[in-house]
């Protein structure tokens, strides 16, 4: 009978471990491992296929003398700023406007959440039709009398990096509002009564209590949108496939032709580095205070 | 009982040693034809090979020009299982030689005389200083102009003779509604036209020093500033929604008479014929124009991959006899809408266009003006090429000056090096 418990004892103990470990082990491997490889591969001379020599950082200068970097890692940052500001605010504006017990809410929210079941690729290949001055928007308007109407930012390499996130926020806007909706629905009703007959107004309760309440939301919200502005690459490819003339390149797309195309693994490998190199720099502080804040509130 | 048993084991290992004749042996080929007419004519190959007695394997990668196919090989080398063969464009099978994964075909080319069979500019894309490593199977020309024959006769223009007057004729189209050259905004694309402009006004010998010998002051020369500025006159021959449109959208134009020209490799020769269309009376093919015309080539190649079972290896020797059969050539390039890679092919059943490349080319390998297209790495190595292809694409879409694009390609090479 002891050691029954004993064991049972000892099994509720070790079982989450258990568990957890084979994840624990994929994770280590599949991710962990692989960037310390990618470190060291972006070390060596490797062209086409690794080398497992040590050369200094001469791939990460000659990473940082390439122009057509320091265009991916500006269109990063403001494609991340703008795709995020921006789809954050409209996702917010829709879910509170959906959160005002409008009839056809679900049909509404099937309608906006829609775009998240398309892949980038569609999406992207879409919006090129759709931005081509020849065929899309611009041909339109023209057709509809209005004939000096210009709108061709994807032929304009200055413009078209805001092309691709117009289609971004198209994309995820849906996404984003789902998560606000979500948030909106958990908020106590209480706290909100009790405003109301403080007499406060309705924009004033939204500014002051719901939207600091949608905290966590927002940190997920943040956080998934964040992956996918780096992450992306589909997009790219399909809308302007880094064009025009490497424009609209973006580090992924870089890594990707250096590694495959450019017999420049080595290179490649220094840009990945750097991809990393960023995320941590933003995401970790940022999960740091929030995970702190949560602790504090418990 | 155990002697019988081991009877028995032997007999079924001696069974299934005896089973896979030829016939079973199939050679694994990656590669990246995709394309109905690419395909119809791989099955010409295939079919070649299983009168030898061996099955062909498909393993078609589509994409990116390639690029996919190459992530999918390096893939496979690292998990030790490569492909049979695999198609190579410009020095992607000399670097796998290089690396030391390819077979050498030295006895069967030394045998069959392939050294002689093929031009002396092809040679350092099948065979390095440790022999041969890869059979070509076609050649493509690159600086072709494809043209509206109706559209041309229409406005009242002929056959431009140099740039200008291709320049100038645009103007005149332009008059008449007609968009004058039909192009894509890819690198490649643009990349296409530029390698024309180095071999038309620089020459080939300007050619072989800025694009093969990477020289620093041919690169930064007042030629080369001029063919910048030409490429910018050509940026006004071109519309405006050209962005993301493919090579065969463009091919379009031409055919259906919205745009007059297109600078594109012979493989565009296939939507013309596809669409029932017959080189000179409905569209005209020349070469760009040039006082000195040069002919800037590229290859597919097929390397056979080291793997150690007998059988595969004789299936690699039977395909690369297959590949270098001058009846293979004939009728795998027909399909193909290329030459034969082979100089000795008779090509006088080929349609018009392919036969005025045949004899073009015979007379560029005398003049010493074949050259590798440097847009698909037949010039320097992807590394390289890539970099002008860079510079190419961005002066054509911005408003930057020759200057700085000179500047940007010497130091882009530079930094590639």
């Amino acid at each position: 009978m002891f050691r029954n418990t004993h064991l049972t004892d000892r099994l509720a103990k070790w079982l989450p471990r258990l568990v957890l470990t084979p994840s624990m082990v994929m994770v280590l491997v599949g991710v962990y491992l692989f960037m310390v490889w990618t470190g060291w591969i972006s070390l060596s001379s490797s062209r086409m296929v690794p080398h497992y020599d040590f050369v200094g950082l001469e791939q990460y200068i000659r990473l940082w003398s390439t122009p057509r970097w320091h265009t991916a890692v500006i269109n990063l940052f403001l494609f991340s700023f703008l795709f995020l500001a921006i789809t954050v605010g409209t996702g917010l504006i829709i879910a509170i406007l959906l959160d005002q017990n409008i009839r056809a809410e679900g049909a509404l929210r099937a309608v906006y959440l829609y775009p998240m079941s398309l892949s980038f690729i569609v999406t992207g290949t879409a919006w090129k039709w759709i931005l081509n001055p020849d065929l899309g928007i611009e041909k339109v308007v023209r057709s509809l009398g209005w004939e000096s109407f210009v709108f061709d930012w994807i032929t304009r390499p200055n413009f078209a990096i805001y092309t691709i996130v117009i289609a971004a926020v198209w994309q995820s806007s849906g996404f984003a509002m789902a998560i606000f909706l979500a948030g909106l629905r958990g908020i106590d009703n209480s706290v909100i009564k009790a405003a109301q007959i403080e007499g406060a107004s309705l924009p004033k309760i939204y500014r002051s209590i719901i939207i600091p309440m949608l905290r966590p939301a927002f940190l997920s919200v943040i956080v998934l949108l964040s992956y996918i502005a780096i992450k992306n690459f589909d997009l790219v490819l399909a809308m302007t496939n880094g064009g025009p003339g490497s424009a609209t390149e973006v580090p992924s797309t870089f890594m990707f032709s250096a590694t495959f195309r450019r017999n420049q693994m080595g290179v490649g490998a220094a840009s990945a580095i750097m991809m990393l190199m960023t995320v941590a720099a933003i995401i970790i502080p940022y999960l740091y205070s929030e995970l702190k804040e949560s602790r504090h509130a418990d | 009982m155990n002697k019988f048993k081991s009877a028995f084991v032997a007999g079924l290992l001696v069974a299934a040693s005896s089973l896979p004749s030829h016939a079973e042996t199939k050679i694994e080929v990656l590669h990246h034809w995709v394309s109905e007419s690419e395909v119809a004519a791989l099955n010409v190959i295939r079919n070649a090979l299983a009168e030898k007695g061996f099955g062909w394997q498909d393993s078609a990668v589509g994409g990116m020009s390639g690029a996919n196919a190459q992530q999918a090989l390096r893939t496979r080398l690292a998990a030790g299982n490569p492909p049979a063969a695999m198609q190579f464009l410009g020095y992607e099978g000399l670097d796998w030689a290089s690396e030391g994964v390819l077979r050498n075909m030295n006895d069967m080319a030394t045998a069959n005389g392939w050294q002689k069979a093929i031009a002396p500019q092809v040679l350092p894309f099948v065979e390095s200083n440790d022999g041969f490593f890869a059979v070509p199977i076609n050649m493509h020309r690159q600086n072709w102009v494809w043209a509206n024959k109706k559209v041309f006769d229409k406005v009242g223009i002929e056959q431009p003779q140099s740039w200008e007057d291709l320049i100038a004729d645009g103007k005149k189209l332009k008059e008449a509604g007609i968009i004058p050259l039909a192009i894509g905004d890819e690198p490649w694309q643009i990349q296409v036209v530029f390698d024309s402009l180095v071999a038309d006004i620089g020459g080939p010998e300007f050619y072989k020093k800025a694009m093969v010998d990477l020289d620093d002051d041919a690169l930064s020369s007042d030629t080369m500033k001029h063919i910048f500025d030409t490429l910018r006159e050509v940026r006004g021959l071109v519309d405006d929604g050209f962005n993301g449109r493919d090579w065969a959208v463009a091919t379009g134009m031409v055919i259906n008479g919205q745009a007059a020209m297109q600078v594109m490799g012979d493989w565009a020769k296939g939507e013309f014929l596809a669409k029932g269309l017959k080189p000179d009376t409905d569209f005209l093919c020349f070469a760009t124009p040039s006082k000195t015309p040069s002919f800037l080539f590229l290859i597919d190649s097929f390397g056979m991959f080291y793997i150690n079972d007998e059988n595969v290896t004789k299936g690699q020797d039977a395909l690369a006899q297959v590949i270098m059969d001058p009846k293979v050539q004939r009728d795998f390039n027909k399909i193909k809408g290329s030459i034969p890679a082979r100089s000795d092919v008779s090509v006088d059943d080929f349609d018009a266009c392919a036969q005025k490349g045949f004899k073009e080319r015979t007379e560029a390998i005398n003049d010493g003006a074949m050259l590798g297209a440097a847009t698909h790495g037949f010039a320097s190595q992807p590394q390289f090429a890539a970099v002008f292809g860079d510079v190419a694409a961005r002066f054509f879409v911005t408003e930057m000056s020759s200057d700085e694009a000179v500047e940007m390609l010497v130091d882009g090479i530079d930094n590639a090096r």
